[in-house]
């Protein structure tokens, strides 16, 4: 079976190949039974590779599939590799990428059979692409997968594309990830320049026997590899293009910009991590970016109002701590984290599609409410899965945030790398992002399922819960964020024994960086407390400000009928903008600064830049480019003239 | 008058290159087209002098046959044909251009120029040794034909087909309108 | 003698087609575009097949015609390949001149002219036979550039290709005596060993030089590329297509060959001129087309970027260097010609070509088409798993191995910049609804569709199985001696 890894991206392809060729005739049901059936299969094959796996204790196995590029002494092979982490990283994508085909079924129904076609032949060219880049044995092979799922992002942001924003947000995602692509891409050279390969375990062997020789490349190489993460990732300074990915539709939003694509960048700096762990200026540099990145995700969330933006903000601030992890040597924990929030972001964007597929297509959380009642399926998921982002026990977000928060701690408690208070500060952010992720999430709940329908008559009317095809997905994914966080359950919860099953997994493709003084028994549990202490302190006081009689009672009719009580009303309507003065600007100034700031001046700044320039560029090729051939004449002598000047003086 | 001996043959070199030079200005300076075709003449013939200066008599002759007589007759042909007339004044934004390409081309000149004088001790001193085949001396004419159709048979060839292309470019060019349909 | 002639048979045979072409176009009263077409598609097969026997029965390492020819490895490759593009282009031609109605016979003959001279310069050692070869190639493009006579832009077009590519080739020619003047020498074996035995004089370097600003004048790099976007969308698109790859590849075979080979002693002098020339080529380049709306002239702009691209390959030298050009050069022609073949079959309004707005909605009503142009685009911009970024990531690992990563920095940077402009035909395709006032359709042109289609294969052919193709370049390029 291991001989037929190939098939593992190969079955996607053929599926989408095949419904492009097919795309003009196909129906409804033909989309489905090769667009679905084939992402099945893939996961059929991949179920089969993995039991046979399981048997082999870790060991990389290596497929060549066919001699790709050989030309002196550049040799690139097309090959795939299987090996614990990969073998991760295969086992969730293709699960959650099944359960999401399935779930579009349902979703997408109301397009027409053309767009229906178009929509799978693209999910399913994802799925190879994605399927590639996990697979790849080197970082050519990676990078055209991180090539291609960044073309399936494009494409199927830009789905709904009679719509000016959605083709805009396609176009802004791309840009955005061409910057981060374009650091790979200098890594990839120079890696090939420094170790004479480009395979992950020649580079790792060529680390390994000499690591003195190569330490001056190790630094540059690994952060412009960071660089391509953060574009793939949305860390900041590049984050901007996620929230705007929203656009597209919402079972693309859970696979790509939530469960898949958006860790790919996670997964590359850990399947580097080989490089990484010699370089402490960029493990520090990976850690503080994701630090900063969850906090700073995280106060954005906050005030968000259409509940894909929350959830994209989220999305941003756990790729932050996925990278904190990372950073802070904890590879394996970063990894679980990407697993367990694979399982409970995709749940809760389906949750979300649900939502906006039964209020008729409203994103607005203030004109939602008291949905429970009418879509319980979708609520109760909604509710596992937020729990387990929250980090409640024994939901699967705990086990991994908590071995997160707890690495970073002990490296700043350790001094990893003699940057232990930096950890430190890192290890506060990661803590107070927990709290405001509690707050946020709990914020969207109750705005969306508790309290009073603030819609029209007509949308509450309509509001019906989501069909098979839909409810399935979410109680599979349900169940997965429920449990799959035992697969990873920290040392220190079960009081010192090993017990956790992840960790050794990967241990031997990304180890985790030890620190020399690890903390004590006592002070992890402390630590554990802390977290879910905060996170309960967050649930709190969302429901405070969220719940009960007094919240949202829709104040302008109250206003109108009964000024006095409007008055009261509105004191606790306030908070939302008082904490919005109170939290947001304060604490994020920063946020402030991004949300209008970034997002005006750096990114529709750069764009009137490039537009300007453009301008520029234009009006100096009108007075060059006259069109007269003796201004060209002349032209064509300066260059001589400088030519010979050169060469001469 | 010593210093004028020793000197004749470049005393005559420069005489007959600022011919040359006087005459390309000439070509583009002159309004009347068949001023500046004369001009021209006066450039090919000064060439033609140089080529005697470099004792390759053959090419002097054959470049006042074939410029001189020939091509030139031609020009002067079709100049009446066409009746052309005086070429009309630059509109003013050329006009501008004037001075700049002046002013470049004259830096050019003077770049190469001292770039050959720097360079002109090492020159061979006359034609000479490109008269040598196997060891004897061969006749002007000879010595020419021996370059052509010998060592530079390939070059020669292949400017045969530059020339046909040239001939089907000019009907391709001058030809009535191709007409639709196919008429020739 | 025979030697001689079996070397040179391959030009000798498609010479002699040519002129017979020429011949059966006249003699057939009416156009006889179907006939002609075939007539010179087979002749250019035919050629191959003589290349290919020429080529069995020729020493690679043996010179002709008193050393100024040779057939090896290199030449081959080029000569194979003019031959492709001349074949490409005659078949795109066959409904363009059916739909304009402008009579083939000339037209192909020019075409297969065209491509004898390139085939010699890629076999001279000599620059003497360089250079006839170079005019041959260029007096048949000027011609083929104002063909459509009816057109004012199509003779525009001409006169301007033809007075400064004469201005080129005087300086080029000026090169050549300053060179011959400091070396006595046009052999490119006898003035590597000239140049490499003494210290080059100032007239030496003048000339080279100037030779060079000839040759990257050919190439259409910054700043002698001034003529290239009138000429490119005044010249009948099959011509436009044929200029950006043929005569392209061409000037880059001659200029290897020379520079890599004859004037490698003077690298360190020239090496930083072309590579500043490069970096402004695909600077300018880039930018330039950023503004355009008119698809013709943006694609005249992009080719002006793809030869800095290449010359950064040159720029690399080496064997790796001149392998990845060779390369490049196949890539680039099997894309390029199929974006201009999309390019004529969207012609519908007559001879000016479409606007970037005109290409709206096209997915949805001529999706094969538009996905082949889908392949073309993200092949130019170098996007994977398409030929153009195997080209791209072997010239510039080439060049990061030989030390330039300054100029990779740019290269790269610049084909980020190319990514808006060429997704912009993508998105306005694929993501647009045409306003449906009066929507842009193809034209019917059969063979036009076949050649896009081939090119669409080729380049996916070649992103996702580059082995056996670089495998080829490199044997190619293996025996760089190139003198």
């Amino acid at each position: 079976m291991l001989d037929l890894l190939w098939l593992v991206p190969a079955l996607p392809l053929a599926g989408a190949l095949a419904l492009l060729a097919g795309a003009l005739r196909f129906g409804k049901r033909t989309t489905t039974a090769i667009g679905v059936g084939s992402a099945g299969l893939t996961l059929a094959a991949v179920a089969a590779i993995l039991v046979q796996y399981a048997g082999m204790h870790g060991e990389t196995v290596a497929r060549h599939v066919f001699n790709w590029i050989s030309a002196g002494d550049v040799t690139v092979d097309f090959a795939l590799r299987l090996d614990p982490l990969s073998a991760v990283m295969l086992s969730f994508v293709t699960l959650v990428g099944f359960v999401i085909h399935v779930y579009s079924i349902g979703y997408m129904h109301t397009e027409g059979d053309r767009a229906y076609a178009r929509f799978f032949a693209y999910l399913n060219l994802f799925m190879f692409a994605m399927l590639t880049l996990v697979l790849g044995a080197n970082l050519v092979v990676m990078f055209i997968g991180w090539e291609g799922v960044g073309l399936c992002s494009y494409l199927l942001i830009g789905f709904y594309f009679d719509k000016e924003y959605c083709a805009a947000a396609g176009i802004k995602a791309f840009v955005v990830n061409r910057i981060g692509d374009f650091g790979f891409l200098l890594a990839i050279f120079w890696a090939f320049k420094v170790f004479g390969t480009v395979d992950f375990a020649g580079m790792a062997t060529a680390l390994a026997a000499d690591p003195g020789r190569y330490a001056a490349a190790v630094t540059p190489i690994a952060l412009l590899l960071f660089v391509g993460a953060i574009g793939k990732s949305a860390q900041l300074p590049l984050y901007v293009w996620l929230p705007d990915a929203m656009a597209g539709p919402t079972p693309v939003s859970a696979l790509i910009h939530a469960a898949t694509m958006v860790t790919a960048g996670v997964y590359m700096v850990v399947r580097c991590n080989f490089i990484y762990r010699l370089s402490p200026t960029a493990m520090l540099v990976v850690a503080a970016v994701g630090g900063v990145t969850a906090i700073f995700a995280a106060t954005i969330g906050l005030a968000q109002n259409d509940i894909k933006k929350v959830l994209a903000y989220s999305t941003v601030s756990q790729l932050g701590y996925m990278f904190l992890a990372a950073g802070a040597g904890a590879f394996a924990g970063g990894i679980f984290h990407v697993f367990t929030h694979a399982f409970f972001k995709a749940c809760l964007f389906l949750g979300a599609g649900s939502v906006i597929h039964a209020c008729s297509g409203e994103q607005d959380m203030r004109r939602m409410g008291g949905l429970a009642k009418k879509i319980p399926v979708t609520y109760w998921t909604f509710m596992v899965a937020t729990l387990a982002l929250c980090g409640i026990p024994p939901f699967a977000g705990f086990f991994s945030k908590d071995e997160i928060l707890g690495r970073v701690f002990a490296a700043g408690a350790g001094n990893l790398n003699g940057f232990g208070a930096s950890y430190l500060v890192l290890w506060a952010l990661g803590l107070a992002a927990a709290f405001l992720t509690a707050f946020y999430m709990f914020r969207a709940v109750y705005m969306t399922f508790h309290g009073e329908f603030r819609g029209t008559p007509e949308q509450w009317h309509h509001v019906h819960e989501s069909p098979g095809t839909m409810t399935w997905p979410l109680k599979i994914l349900a169940a997965g964020s429920a449990l799959v966080g035992l697969l990873g359950v920290g040392t220190a919860i079960t009081f010192g024994t090993d017990l956790n099953w992840f960790e050794s997994f990967l241990h031997r493709v990304a180890p985790t960086v030890e620190v020399e003084h690890a903390p004590a028994l006592a002070t992890e549990w402390v630590l554990i407390l802390l977290s879910v202490a905060v996170a309960l302190a967050g649930i709190l006081l969302a429901r405070r400000f969220y719940s009960g009689a007094e919240a949202f009672a829709a104040p302008q009719r109250m206003a109108e009928r009964a000024p006095a009580v409007y008055a009261a009303v509105a004191n606790k309507y306030y908070v939302d903008e008082a904490y919005d003065r109170a939290v947001v600007r304060p604490l994020g100034k920063l946020a402030r600064f991004s949300w209008k700031g970034i997002d005006t001046i750096a990114i529709d700044g750069t764009l009137n830049a490039s537009a300007f320039f453009t301008e520029i560029a234009g009006d100096l090729l009108r007075f060059l480019q006259t069109g007269n051939v003796r201004n060209y004449a002349l032209f064509v002598l300066c260059g001589a003239l400088a030519a010979a000047a050169w060469l001469l003086l | 008058m010593t210093w004028f001996l020793v000197h004749f043959a470049e005393i005559v070199f420069y005489s007959l290159a600022a011919v040359a030079l006087a005459g390309a200005v000439g070509v583009i300076a002159f309004r009347s087209p068949v001023h500046a075709a004369l001009s021209l003449l006066g450039t090919f013939l000064a060439v033609a002098g140089v080529f005697v200066l470099m004792q390759a008599e053959f090419l002097a002759a054959v470049q006042v046959l074939v410029y001189a007589g020939g091509v030139m007759v031609l020009f002067l042909f079709v100049i009446m044909l066409v009746k052309a007339r005086d070429i009309p004044d630059e509109p003013q934004y050329v006009r501008r251009l004037v001075p700049a390409a002046v002013g470049l081309g004259a830096l050019l000149a003077a770049l190469v120029g001292v770039g050959i004088w720097a360079a002109s001790g090492g020159l061979p001193a006359d034609g000479a040794a490109l008269r040598m085949v196997a060891g004897a001396p061969l006749g002007n004419t000879e010595a020419v034909g021996w370059s052509l159709y010998r060592d530079y048979l390939l070059p020669f060839e292949v400017v045969s087909i530059v020339l046909l292309v040239a001939m089907i470019g000019a009907i391709v060019m001058g030809r009535k309108e191709s007409g639709r349909g196919g008429a020739a | 003698m025979r030697a001689d002639l079996i070397a040179l048979l391959p030009e000798l045979m498609l010479a002699t087609l040519a002129m017979a072409v020429l011949l059966a176009g006249l003699a057939s009263g009416k156009a006889r575009h179907g006939l002609l077409g075939a007539g010179a598609v087979l002749a250019l097969a035919a050629t191959g097949v003589t290349l290919w026997l020429a080529a069995g029965a020729t020493d690679p390492g043996a010179h002709f015609f008193s050393g100024m020819f040779v057939l090896d490895h290199f030449a081959i490759f080029f000569k194979a390949l003019f031959l492709l593009t001349a074949a490409l282009v005659v078949l795109l031609s066959h409904d363009y001149l059916k739909r304009n109605d402008y009579r083939p016979g000339e037209y192909l003959a020019l075409v297969m002219f065209a491509t004898v001279g390139m085939m010699t310069m890629a076999s001279g050692v000599n620059l003497a036979v360089i250079y006839v070869g170079l005019e041959l190639m260029a007096l048949s493009t000027y011609i083929l550039a104002g063909y459509f006579r009816r057109e004012v832009k199509s003779h525009e077009a001409a006169a301007k290709y033809f007075v400064l590519g004469a201005m080129s080739s005087g300086i080029l020619l000026y090169g050549l005596s300053l060179i011959y003047g400091a070396t006595g020498t046009l052999d490119l074996a006898t003035l590597a060993r000239v140049l490499a035995s003494a210290k080059p004089g100032p007239s030496a370097l003048v000339g080279v030089a100037l030779l060079a600003c000839g040759f990257l004048f050919k190439v259409a790099a910054v700043p002698f590329h001034v003529w290239t976007p009138d000429v490119y969308e005044g010249a009948p698109t099959p011509i436009t297509a044929f200029m950006s790859v043929g005569p392209k590849a061409a000037a880059f075979a001659m200029f290897l060959r020379v520079f890599i080979g004859g004037l490698a002693p003077l690298a360190a002098s020239w090496i930083w001129l072309v590579g500043v020339a490069a970096a402004l080529t695909m600077i300018w380049g880039n930018v330039a087309a950023l503004t355009q709306d008119n698809v013709k002239r943006m694609l005249a702009y992009s080719s002006i970027a793809h030869a800095g691209y290449a010359l950064v390959g040159l720029v690399a030298g080496g064997p790796a260097g001149v392998n990845s050009v060779l390369f490049y050069m196949l890539v680039y022609t099997v894309t390029n010609i199929g974006a201009f073949g999309f390019v004529i079959l969207l012609e519908s309004r007559g001879y000016a070509g479409e606007t970037v707005a005109d290409y709206a909605g096209l997915a949805r009503r001529h999706p094969a088409a538009a996905f082949g142009m889908l392949l073309f685009m993200l092949s130019l911009g170098g996007i994977p798993p398409t030929a153009g970024f195997m080209g791209k990531l072997y010239l510039f690992a080439a060049a990061v191995n030989a030390g330039y990563v300054w100029l990779v920095v740019v290269a790269v940077l610049m084909s980020a910049v190319s990514l808006y402009y060429y997704l912009r035909i993508v998105l306005q395709m694929y993501l647009r609804e045409g306003d449906g006032a009066e929507p842009a359709t193809l034209v019917a042109a059969p063979w036009t569709e076949r050649v896009i289609w081939a090119c669409g294969v080729a380049v996916l052919v070649i992103g996702l199985l580059p082995a056996p193709f670089l495998a080829a370049a490199r044997a190619m390029a293996g025996a760089v001696g190139l003198l």
